[in-house]
């Protein structure tokens, strides 16, 4: 159903395939970090999904498991995410408002900007 | 949260009037110094508006509950006249100007932090940076503990050599970690580390092993005690003059290291220190409420145990042996107590002791017997100290062995890499900036985030006899932000016109304002249910917005209120849907009649819900073929090729839509985000600028090419777009 599917799956996917060209390469060296991303759809903690969003091999997947731990872990309400990624939200006031939690390697989570993402195309 | 805790004094605390809060810091100051003689007098000295000061300002203190995570949601709106009121007080008594540094810091932050998170108010207060290295160095503590409280990261300005002495350095060094560790108690380590280093080497102190501050890695537990033992404690005045005094001592005198323990031996006499410690102790013990196992004797401990390390820290031997650092590491391990204005050993049921002893914290001893027999708390505590490696003098030396190599190896890698530039502060300068000014949109937005309409202010069009016509031409020759100014003064005379509000909502999306398309497309379709189009951009919009759910019903609702195919669907309209089944449905509307562009059109939104690229561009492409000459459609291809990653293929396809209509304000933005997506962010500025001017009221665009400049390293250009200052990046970024 719809509803069940997060916002934030839309912006995972664009990633996922934006991953495998060219500049997601770019993005693989310039980075080289793995992130975990949860996403809730209402508080953060609650119904979380998991991505791994792996910078180093540049693929993305959704779930929790995966070999090694990543170098940094972000707790996102499915908005704010959408808002952060999409830079209508700067990740520090995310992070300043609660937003956004971080976990792990402070220096992973500050290269973690709202450009690594694809931006969506309007209709 | 720990830091919201410390600070405010916790959720629980019921103490109405008086401030609720507690400062670590200032505990600890006042344990040390207290409320001794000599102070009593200093503090006569002061102004009798100072003991209400401390009070006012922690409950500015109050407001930080809002921040991260509070789920309270309180409104704030601090006095901030009287923060400024205490400084002063501060400032007149004491000549020194380092303690005022001292002072500012534990005073002063907080009202230009809360000034920050109230809307609409004056930005954060830089630093100050001029004047005498005292005042920098007030400055620079001022902003580390202003990102402290507001919990976010510090970056320090440059500060030239403020020529502090080794001694100083050492406290300072000493008191900021002890300050940045509670702040950031539940904080990363790394985050920890780095703050205070970032505070440490903006001053050219060393943080390396040399400084064996008091409070080092491992520590997690006894933050949360720490954190908890504060909870209740009820903020004591004096705070930060205990600190002031301390720190002009140790600064008057450079190099002596006994100097400290003399001192107070001096002021308070090897036992003084004792009966001032009891004082504090007997002001927190009349805390109103307290919960179970946080005993103010943790704190004390707490305190003790810093202290003890600190003085323990210094190898003379003469220090190690006083009797002063025997007698608080006796107090650390918790084998002498305060009790009656004696030192006693400790009892095993103190609790109970207590109890009789102390009759003006009955509730607290009652609740605690209540919860925990006295014994249990000893045993609790026992455990908790084991699992910080035993209780006795081992901490301390389990302490010694610090992790700082491991911030210095991260911090200077930050430095290396710049993590600590001045393009990062000045991102978060800006960053702040923005966030300002999107509290002062926000209201705007949240309004048509609900469907709600904003309408323009000065609407030249108001008086005029024909708007909708106005409207329409204006739309026409392309001008649409003067369309919808014409046609907001059309659906003002007449709110009940469809038509006016269904071409607002199309010029609202063509204007690359999903927002207001969405509102004035409720508006239409409220005026006109059946209204095909205006179903259909509703589900375009929604599609945008990633409202999935409510998309498939605008788009189904088309189909329903198709006359052709209206057999398709079912009477009345489903409570939920199934995107394969509208899409099913839609399919076979196509076999029905395959001339019909329109179905096609819809197919393609419909497998952009899906994601099911090649889908959507198979349909859109039939669409196309039946209705070359439809901009809207060249630009939905090449969002949908955008979308699925073929950004080259979409730019060609957009130039098509611009080829038709060069006013096309959203294709000139879904131009830049294609290039910017390939992460040809250089090529994508002109393009969004274009867009801008246009439109300058598209937000989106001026997030995108806020992230596009400085991903190009355009950062001499971020404060035009932060003002968005159109003519000067037009100049700079012609097409």
């Amino acid at each position: 159903m719809a509803t069940s599917e997060l916002k934030s799956d839309a912006v995972m996917e664009q990633m996922k395939q934006h991953l495998a060209t060219d500049a997601g390469k770019e993005l693989t060296k310039k980075i080289g970090l793995v992130y975990q991303i949860n996403i809730a759809p209402k508080k953060i903690g609650f119904d979380e999904v998991v991505y791994i969003v792996d910078l180093k091999k540049g693929q993305l997947t959704k779930g929790p498991c995966e070999e090694g731990k990543p170098d940094a872990t972000f707790s996102f309400k499915d908005e704010d995410f959408i808002k952060v990624a999409t830079g209508k939200m700067n990740p520090q006031i995310a992070f300043m408002r609660g937003a956004m939690k971080i976990k792990g390697s402070l220096s992973a989570a500050q290269k973690f900007t709202p450009d690594i993402f694809p931006k969506p195309s309007k209709l | 949260m720990a830091m919201r805790e410390l600070v405010t004094g916790g959720a629980a605390c019921a103490v109405p009037g008086s401030s609720s809060s507690s400062n670590p810091l200032g505990a600890l100051a006042n344990a040390l110094i207290g409320s001794s003689s000599k102070n009593q007098e200093r503090l006569k000295e002061i102004p009798v508006a100072t003991p209400t000061g401390p009070e006012q300002f922690f409950q500015d203190g109050d407001p930080l509950r809002a921040l991260p995570g509070s789920e309270q949601g309180r409104a704030f709106l601090p006095p901030n006249a009287q923060g400024s009121e205490f400084l002063r007080t501060f400032h007149s008594a004491y000549q020194n100007d380092l303690a005022d540094a001292w002072d500012d810091v534990q005073s002063g932050p907080l009202h230009p932090v809360v000034s920050d998170m109230r809307v609409g108010t004056s930005p954060q207060l830089p630093p100050n940076l001029d004047g005498p290295p005292q005042r920098m160095l007030s400055g620079l503590l001022h902003t580390f503990v202003d990102s402290s409280r507001g919990g976010i990261p510090f970056h320090p300005p440059k500060l030239p050599l403020l020529g502090l002495s080794e001694r100083d350095k050492q406290c300072i060094r000493d008191r900021s970690t002890i300050m940045a560790r509670h702040f950031f108690a539940d904080k990363s380590e790394d985050f920890i580390n780095s703050q205070v280093n970032a505070l440490l080497h903006s001053l050219d102190i060393d943080s390396d092993a040399r400084a064996k501050g008091p409070l080092p890695g491992r520590y997690r537990e006894l933050e949360e005690y720490w954190n908890e033992s504060q909870g209740m404690m009820r903020h004591v005045p004096h705070v930060a003059d205990g600190w002031a005094n301390e720190f002009k001592e140790l600064r008057l005198n450079h190099g002596n290291p006994e100097f400290w323990a003399h001192s107070f031996e001096q002021q308070h006499g090897a036992n003084g220190w004792a009966s001032e410690f009891e004082q504090g102790q007997s002001q927190l013990m009349t805390a109103d409420r307290m919960r179970g196992v946080n005993v103010p004797n943790i704190a004390a401990m707490e305190q003790t145990r810093i202290l003890a390390h600190t003085l323990a820290q210094n190898s003379d031997p003469k220090f190690q042996n006083s009797k002063f650092l025997q007698f608080v590491s006796k107090m650390s391990r918790g084998e002498l107590i305060i009790d009656d204005n004696q030192v006693k050993p400790a009892p095993g049921d103190w609790a109970s002791e207590f109890q009789q002893q102390y009759n003006s914290g009955p509730s607290w001893a009652d609740e605690y017997l209540r919860n925990h027999g006295p014994d249990q708390w000893a045993d609790e505590f026992a455990a908790k100290s084991e699992h910080v490696e035993s209780a006795d003098g081992q901490w301390v030396n389990e302490f010694s062995k610090l992790h700082m190599n491991d911030w210095v190896e991260e911090f200077g890698q930050n430095v290396a890499e710049g993590a600590f530039g001045e393009g990062t502060s000045n991102d978060w300068a800006n960053a702040y900036d923005e966030y300002m000014n999107e509290q002062i949109a926000m209201k705007q937005r949240s309004d048509s985030s609900r469907g709600v309409y904003v309408f323009s202010d000065l609407n030249p069009y108001v008086g005029h006899p024909n708007p909708l016509k106005e409207g329409q031409e204006l739309f026409r020759k392309g001008l649409l932000s003067e369309a919808i100014l014409a046609l907001e003064a059309e659906v003002m005379k007449n709110p009940n016109n469809s038509e006016g509000w269904r071409l607002l909502g199309i010029t609202h999306a063509e204007n690359d304002d999903d927002q207001q398309a969405i509102a004035a497309m409720l508006k239409a379709e409220e005026a006109d249910p059946s209204n095909l189009e205006v179903l259909l951009a509703l589900g375009v919009s929604h599609t945008n917005e990633l409202e999935q759910a409510a998309a498939l019903r605008y788009l189904y609702g088309w189909l329903h209120h198709h006359p052709k195919y209206k057999s398709l669907s079912s009477p009345e309209m489903p409570p939920s849907f199934y995107h394969a089944d509208v899409a099913g449905l839609f399919n076979e509307a196509a076999q029905m009649s395959p001339e019909d562009a329109d179905v096609h059109v819809v197919l393609g939104v419909l497998y952009n819900l899906s994601r099911e690229y090649e889908r959507a561009i198979a349909s859109f492409q039939t669409a196309l073929n039946l209705k070359p000459n439809d901009y809207s459609l060249w630009n939905k291809l090449g969002a949908t090729k955008a979308n699925s990653v073929q950004s080259a293929d979409a730019i060609s396809a957009y130039q098509r839509a611009l080829d038709l209509k060069p006013n096309y304000v959203r294709a000139w933005a879904n131009m830049g985000i294609s290039y910017a997506n390939q992460g040809m962010y250089e090529e994508s500025i002109p393009y969004y600028v274009r867009a801008l001017t246009m439109n300058p009221k598209a937000d989106n665009a001026w997030q995108y090419l806020r992230i596009s400049l400085s991903s190009a390293s355009r950062h001499d250009m971020l404060e035009a777009c932060n003002s968005r200052n159109l003519d000067a990046l037009q100049k700079e970024f012609p097409l």
